[in-house]
């Protein structure tokens, strides 16, 4: 069995994933330092919204436009019956309404407030069947729709499966990384071995098709691992990166491989991704783009696979922009690079509780 | 073609797993606090402080199970943690960083194994409404760990409650599940299918109570297939 990434496209502060390939590639950050709680001010923190948006959360939410303009890119199916299952991921759905509505006391905030409240309303506007599983783990989310669809595809359960994920950041998001000092005043220079870390936060949406058989990149191997040490440290001899990356070594030998890391500006974390990945796959330039576009949460895996599969069709990779001085590996490629000569892809993502999350994509 | 796509749905086989344990706690209008007194003991000591009850109650149906690396966790729950998003909200303009990491959605399963030190390979944390329980069964029959736990629950919210954003009640429980039928309590089987226009739904609650009461549930499901739960 082949299961393929027929299709994918994302939003990001840059466009769609062909223009925020493009503009990765010219070395566009995004991001713009901007109150910490909007409207109501505070610090100056790196952010990167769509289109103009305020950071507030509006009711009806103001980034359902965008979902709408990506959804015209998910080619048509029957999405959402027995046979083509649709996997909704996000670590925030839409609880930034709940902080809008304990503002406002606008009830209407609530319609989007929990999880299964904000897919409902998603489902019925893109017209989907009833069979729209949920999927929440911080920012590994996006990469388990994709292995829980993979497995339902690998199980002769389904024709065709989509992944749709999104986050749009807003006040609740921005405040909480705030209160844990990662998202400060310093832009993040993923991979960059600095004194002190920084995030920065951006939104995002995606989708992926995956099918059995037709054309598009072949996902080799996906693989998880959640390390349980602590919920904002990883174990600092690496063993979680190298829990995830294990299963995924012998399906990657052989192939001439890049890898778009997690890559979010944090220290630690930083190093240990570097050296791992170093370990593992030697010589295999490394990637991130959250020092332009923010960690774009729960989206992160599908909207950066998106980025990853427009850099394939145009040629060149784009380098870890925003990352300036000396890096944790020399294998960190803060410059662009032509894909000639390489036939496969890793994308890792990171989550809370040191969750790990990786996918192994080849192609021609 | 895929050959999935050519094959009548007569041809969809049922897909089965062996219920090797089950634990369920429902403990009515029991506070944070009373949960977290009754149940200090199932934990490394002082873990318990910053634990939400939610935690300490699918800490406690997962004691029995004693999840280890190999094992799969399919975790489902609607609202999740009810108090701490609430409690988050309440710290706003100053809004509390541990609030905030114990308000995420899998936080009950990680506050459990943070406690333990117990790493998982996979954990999946569902969440959804009318399907929920439907979709965690067959999140947990499609994994091929040799043994999957299924655990679940929800934690009565206060003044999100008010406005139909909490849950109205307090439960959780567990079930661990295995390809072998040594030693099994009980059976859970999938057979995918068409979808039944006038099909159900199996809530998180529903799941819940069939676990607790240990009774048989059988249903067409309006998502495909139909679900199977027996016990012996």
């Amino acid at each position: 069995m082949t299961l393929r990434l027929t299709a994918s496209g994302c939003r990001t502060a840059l466009g769609d994933a062909d223009q925020t390939c493009a503009e990765l590639l010219a070395g566009r950050v995004a991001l713009q330092a901007l109150p910490v709680g909007g409207s109501l001010g505070g610090d100056r923190v790196p952010l990167a919204l769509i289109g103009g948006r305020e950071l507030d959360e509006s009711a009806p939410p103001a980034w359902l436009p965008v979902l709408d303009g990506m959804v015209t890119e998910i080619p048509p199916d029957r999405w959402g019956d027995e046979r083509h299952p649709v996997y909704v991921t996000s670590s925030n759905f839409g609880v930034g309404s709940l902080h809008a509505f304990q503002r406002t006391q606008d009830s209407a905030h609530l319609a989007y407030g929990t999880p299964y409240l904000a897919a409902e309303q998603l489902r019925r506007r893109f017209e989907w069947g009833p069979n729209v599983t949920l999927l929440s783990h911080a920012c590994v989310s996006a990469q388990l729709g994709l292995l829980a669809a993979s497995r339902r595809l690998e199980a002769g359960l389904a024709d065709r499966a989509l992944i749709f994920t999104y986050d749009f950041i807003s006040p609740f998001v921005t405040g909480g990384f705030h209160a844990l000092k990662i998202l400060n005043g310093g832009f993040p220079s993923p991979y960059a071995d600095r004194p002190i870390g920084a995030i920065g936060l951006g939104d995002g949406c995606g989708f992926a098709v995956l099918a059995n058989g037709e054309s598009g990149p072949t996902l080799l191997g996906q693989s998880l691992y959640n390390e349980m040490h602590h919920f904002t440290a990883n174990r600092p001899d690496g063993a979680g990166f190298e829990g995830c990356l294990a299963p995924l070594f012998a399906a990657a030998a052989g192939r001439k491989l890049w890898i778009k890391g997690h890559g979010t500006g944090t220290i630690e974390a930083g190093r240990l991704e570097a050296e791992t990945l170093g370990r593992f796959f030697p010589g295999a330039p490394l990637v991130a783009w959250k020092g332009s576009l923010g960690h774009t949460l729960g989206s992160c895996g599908v909207v950066e696979l998106a980025v990853a599969a427009a850099a394939l069709r145009g040629g060149r990779i784009p380098g870890t922009v925003g990352s300036t001085g000396p890096t944790f590996t020399a294998a960190v490629a803060q410059a662009s690079f032509d894909n000639r000569g390489f036939d496969a892809v890793l994308l890792a993502s990171n989550a809370f509780g040191g969750a790990h999350a990786a996918c192994l994509l080849a192609y021609d | 073609m895929p050959l999935a796509a050519r094959m009548p749905h007569a041809f969809w086989r049922m897909i089965e797993r062996y219920i090797i344990g089950a634990a369920a706690e429902d403990p009515g209008d029991e506070t944070p606090a009373a949960s977290r007194e009754r149940l200090k003991e199932s934990f490394p000591r002082g873990a318990t402080r910053r634990m939400t009850q939610l935690g300490l109650l699918i800490g406690s149906v997962l004691k029995e199970m004693s999840p280890g690396e190999a094992d799969s966790i399919v975790y489902a729950t609607r609202f999740a943690e009810n108090q701490a998003l609430e409690e988050y909200l309440a710290s706003f303009p100053t809004p509390s960083p541990t609030l905030f990491q114990t308000s995420i959605h899998p936080s009950a399963v990680q506050q459990v194994l943070i406690a333990r030190q117990q790493p998982v390979r996979e954990l999946f944390p569902l969440t959804g409404n009318l399907q929920l329980g439907a979709h965690a069964l067959q999140t947990a029959l499609l994994t091929p760990s040799p043994r999957v736990i299924l655990c679940g629950g929800e934690e009565r919210g206060t003044w999100l409650r008010e406005h139909g954003s909490a849950s109205e009640d307090t439960f959780t429980f567990a079930l661990a599940l295995a390809a072998s039928p040594d030693g099994a309590i009980g059976r859970v089987a999938w057979t995918p299918g068409t979808a039944v226009p006038d099909g159900a739904g199996l809530t998180l609650r529903e799941l819940f109570d069939h676990v607790r009461d240990r009774r048989n549930l059988g249903r067409a499901l309006a998502i495909g297939g139909a679900l199977e739960v027996t016990w012996r």
